[in-house]
């Protein structure tokens, strides 16, 4: 019996086919899920249980491994570094980037696509090019070491992908709708507000999840522009707090989980529109 | 060559008690045949086109072909071909390739494909584009490949699922008097998926009209014209569609009267309208037997009485739109030439023997006893 | 003077306006009917739209990257500037850390997107044949690509743990002992490993977009194959896989650009070793300018403007090998 679906739903042939098929998908589910379910393991308990036996069962589950973590290892600063960086650097380029990708869609001019080329041709660009006079530039301003520069330097770093994100959705709502919108006496700054903000939402809301995990799990800037202990973020706090511990296994997992979590809860909730996001532009 | 069979033929989605796609089918399609499967969307056409080509299973019934049920049979191996409505060509193949694909599949003789390839290539006009890719082909050639495609595999049976629509009018009367040519060559049983009548109406042997999943009527496209099972079919063939009139039956034998309508109806037999009387029936008119002037009509005519609302010239023929005092409109297709101003009140004329009886309450004809000498030359 | 060119002139750098619209405008006077034409705006709300955007790429990404190019033809230590031409340039050619580091580089940018892809479209063609716990799975495979990379190196420095990792355990359990090392210490195998972690985070991502691809392909094609004898597997060596060229190729050139830039991974797991094993220019840059104590930003800002070409003209050339063939319509 074939199916409605374009391809016969069957892989393989017989028993053995599906039994072979259905072995290497499950050894492959173990090998991505399992290394983090491993460091979830360990998070919850002690060091010293774990040179035990580093594959055991957590008993009991240590939970104050991560009140130790939050509070006595400093991973409540990293954090709140982080949240505070983050949420203002995405806040900023999705409004910068949702403005000029409405007017890179919409409006004609001349130099239109050259603008666009440019902004979004430094999504190629290797980091390194920006990242030692960046140094400098910080260090010249004042914004050295500061989380400030660094709010800054996120922005520029995702404004591309922002705007070449929301200039491809932009660009297909129809004409129509701004023709009526004139029509009806909108100003061009009501008009962005009032149906390319509504109307954009979802792919604004990708977007956002998109530059707040990928900023989230920012290294390389971070480590060269910040060195004061109290304004690490997480990637470089876990990092120096294993550079400082590296034989406390337990307490880096409990790290490691903490800046995991806000990752794992935006992937819960918005599981497609992540994948949808990370996806776009890519399928050609 | 090929009987295609279809016995109680249901499609259901979901489970058994999924809402119902196609409803008990039961056509024959004979050896050599054209036949049409005609109506509107959604009725349940396509779907049956790809059970028999195996793209879809089927929930219950049975499809033979040439006598072998073939129900669990994989589309591969069931000996048809079909043409897309997108085409559906391989984008990456030229032409030549996608003509020779299946038959390579099938493991035929290299020589042998070439040979059917040339053939069919020549026979369509497609030799000078054999290296190319589909995209460089314009619609009407990806259309002829299609075909190209299906004729090359030389299978029992051809299966077209609206392979026109995708062409602009011009292109598509030509292809479709190059379809007619190929199956009086091919002489192969040919299913043909459509939502347009005048397909229908050129290119089948018989139609097959359906709606909302039900077979309504199967026959000769002048017959299925001329005798429409019901008003649904009454309406879909044609243009503009019957007129129909919801009166009361008349009382008196021999004639309709009701109000600005006047039909007799000699060829039901008196008695017959006898036993109607008083109840609602559906008068159908076709828009083509309405005349303004009463000679075309005959001495035993009948007559409409209404206000012209709409005027339109079409150039070859002036369609009048009439409003018909009892909440009635109806279309009359008239000569060029004729004059009539909106508002303007009118008698519309018929021939008696133009008149249509349909049930009010199930829509089925009611069949009148005698033939209409007219029409009865045109059938088969 | 149009509203336009004002606009432009004050909001932005003089040296960077050759971008905006202002220039390229020829002078035009505000026309009153310019709603006539709901597509064109004034300058005033092109400029309120797009400036902060133009603002924050020239100040933070052009003219640093002009800024490093400029530097690369100087000894810059603290404050003090010394001009050496070529100087930087030629050192480069002598550096073999550099050269081992690009040599490495290209390894990882040209050999392991075929891992990441070619692993992508088998999972992919695994989740469209409809295996059971299809979405389950497809949320799974993809998890890894949300991780950090410090949480990557993290977990995968401790599976490629001498003692303890789950690699040796494995081994050793399956009585393979011989074959425990180091994996990350050693220099035959780091770079490796290295690859796998990466390919480890990436393949999720190749399957998703490998999936999307064969989901938006005309099913009415994959049908007219059914009907030309194709089973599954020819259906997949015939029509899938050659249709699904162009997204493969554009899946290859996106890992590679990504491979090239490749730093966090390797600064975490290995730094670099053992033995310049797994240099890559991008850690190399980092070590020369913040990490070894010659202070000089010249000579790293060189090894950035040279890879900062060659990463620009491999991926036109990447471009324009792949997209020289025909882009197949459907």
């Amino acid at each position: 019996m074939s199916a409605p679906s374009p391809l016969p739903r069957r892989f393989g042939r017989g028993a053995f086919g599906r039994g072979a098929l259905g072995l290497v998908i499950g050894a492959y589910t173990l090998y991505t899920l399992g290394p983090f379910l491993w460091l979830a393991t360990m998070s919850v308990r002690t060091t010293g249980e774990i040179s035990a036996d580093h594959y055991a069962w957590p008993r009991p589950f240590h939970w104050e491994q991560f009140r130790i973590a939050w509070v006595d290892s400093d991973f409540a600063t990293y954090f709140w570094n982080s949240a505070a960086v983050v949420v203002t650097a995405v806040a900023a380029v999705t409004l910068v980037g949702a403005g000029a990708a409405h007017a890179l869609a919409r409006y004609r001019f001349p130099g239109n696509r050259v603008i666009y080329a440019i902004l979004f041709s430094s999504i190629i660009f290797p980091p390194q090019i920006t990242l030692i006079s960046l140094y400098q530039i910080l260090v010249d301003y004042g914004l050295y070491n500061s989380l400030i520069g660094l709010t800054l330097v996120y922005v520029s770093l995702q404004l591309p992908l922002t705007i070449y994100l929301l200039e491809g959705f932009f660009a297909r709502i129809p004409q129509d709708l701004f023709d009526a919108a004139k029509m009806d006496g909108y100003g061009d700054i009501e008009i962005f507000r009032r149906i390319v903000l509504p109307i954009g939402m979802p792919a604004i809301a990708t977007t956002v999840i998109l530059n707040f995990i990928q900023l989230w799990n920012e290294f390389l800037f971070a480590v060269v522009l910040i060195t004061d202990p109290d304004k690490r973020t997480l990637p470089i706090g876990i990092r120096s707090f294993m550079g400082d511990h590296f034989q406390d296994v337990g307490m880096i997992a409990a790290g490691v989980m903490i800046s995991v979590v806000p990752v794992i809860l935006a992937y819960v909730f918005f599981s497609e529109k992540l994948i949808r996001g990370m996806t776009a532009g890519a399928v050609k | 060559m090929a009987v295609v069979r279809l016995d109680k033929i249901c499609k259901r989605y979901g489970n058994a008690a999924g809402p119902v796609a196609v409803d008990n089918v039961d056509v024959t399609i004979n050896d050599g045949e054209f036949m049409v499967l005609l109506g509107p969307s959604g009725c349940g056409k396509s779907t049956t086109l790809r059970m028999i080509a195996g793209l879809e299973t089927i929930s219950s019934g049975t499809l033979s072909i040439d006598g072998r049920v073939v129900n669990d049979v994989p589309a591969k191996d069931r000996d048809i071909a079909m043409v897309f409505q997108s085409y559906a060509l391989y984008p990456h193949m030229s032409v030549a390739e996608n003509l020779s694909f299946g038959l390579k599949r099938r493991r035929t003789d290299p020589a042998e494909i070439e040979r059917r390839v040339r053939e069919t290539a020549a026979l369509l006009g497609l030799d000078g584009l054999l290296a190319r890719k589909p995209h460089a082909l314009s619609g009407g050639q990806r259309q002829r490949v299609a075909l190209g495609r299906a004729m090359v595999r030389e299978p029992m049976v051809f299966l077209f699922d609206e392979p026109l629509s995708n062409l602009d009018a011009a292109l598509r009367v030509n292809t479709r008097n190059e379809l007619i040519k190929q199956h009086h060559r091919l002489g192969s049983t040919m299913i043909y998926v459509t939502h347009d009548q005048v397909e229908a109406m050129t290119m089948g042997t018989r139609i097959c009209v359906m709606n909302g999943g039900r077979v309504v009527q199967v026959g000769a496209p002048l017959e299925v014209y001329w005798e429409p099972a019901d008003t649904f079919v009454a309406r879909f063939l044609g243009s503009p569609p019957m007129n129909l009139f919801t009166v009361r039956a008349p009382a008196e034998a021999g004639a309709l009267e009701a109000g600005a309508i006047r039909a007799p109806l000699p060829r039901w037999r008196p008695d017959r309208l006898g036993a109607l009387a008083g109840r609602e029936v559906v008068l159908g008119l076709r828009a083509e037997d309405l005349h303004l002037d009463p000679a075309a009509a005959g001495p035993e005519g009948g007559r409409i009485r209404g206000r012209v609302f709409a005027v339109e010239p079409l150039g070859a023929e002036t369609l009048l739109a009439v409003e018909v005092p009892g909440g009635h409109e109806c279309t009359a297709r008239l000569p060029r030439h004729i004059r009539a101003r909106v508002g303007e009140t009118v008698d519309l004329h018929f021939p008696a023997s133009a008149a249509y009886l349909f049930d009010a309450g199930s829509g089925l004809a009611i069949p009148a006893d005698r033939p209409d000498a007219a029409r009865a030359g045109a059938l088969p | 003077m149009t509203p336009e060119a004002r606009v432009s002139q004050e909001g932005r750098p003089a040296g960077l306006a050759a971008a905006g619209p202002g220039t390229a405008a020829a002078p035009r006077a505000r026309a009153p009917g310019h709603l006539a034409d709901p597509r064109r705006t004034s300058g005033l709300v092109l400029a309120v739209f797009i400036a902060p955007a133009l603002l924050i790429y020239a100040g933070l990404t052009a003219y640093p990257a002009f800024r490093t190019i400029f530097d690369s033809f100087y000894t810059i230590e603290g404050l003090e500037r010394v001009p050496v031409g070529l100087a930087n340039y030629r050192a480069l050619l002598a550096d073999e850390t550099f050269w081992i580091a690009v040599r490495n580089t290209f390894v990882w940018a040209f050999v392991a997107p075929l891992l990441d892809v070619a692993t992508g479209l088998l999972l992919a063609l695994a989740l469209y044949a409809g295996v059971p716990f299809g979405r389950f799975l497809r949320v799974a495979w993809f998890a890894p690509v949300l991780l950090s990379y410090v949480v990557v190196a993290i977990l995968w420095m401790w599976l490629y743990n001498y003692d303890w990792g789950v690699v040796n355990v494995a081994l050793r359990g399956l009585g393979l002992g011989a074959l425990t090392r180091s994996w990350l210490g050693d220099p035959s195998t780091a770079l490796a490993a290295l690859i796998v972690t990466h390919a480890w985070k990436w393949a999720g991502f190749n399957m998703v977009v490998c999936l999307a691809a064969i989901h938006s392909l005309p099913s009415e094609v994959l049908e007219a194959s059914e009907l030309d004898n194709c089973g599954w597997g020819a259906k997949l060596r015939h029509i899938i896989v050659p249709m699904l060229r162009p997204t493969l190729l554009n899946l290859y050139v996106l890992a590679f650009i990504g491979k090239m830039k490749v730093f966090d991974l390797v600064w975490i797991m290995t730094g670099g070793g053992p033995l310049w094993a797994t240099e890559t220019v991008s850690t190399y840059v980092y070590k020369r300018a913040f990490n070894w104590n010659t202070f000089d930003l010249g000579y790293p800002s060189a090894i950035a403007t040279v890879w900062f070409g060659v990463v620009c003209a491999a991926v036109i050339l990447l471009n324009r090998v792949f997209r020289a063939r025909e882009r197949l319509e459907y």
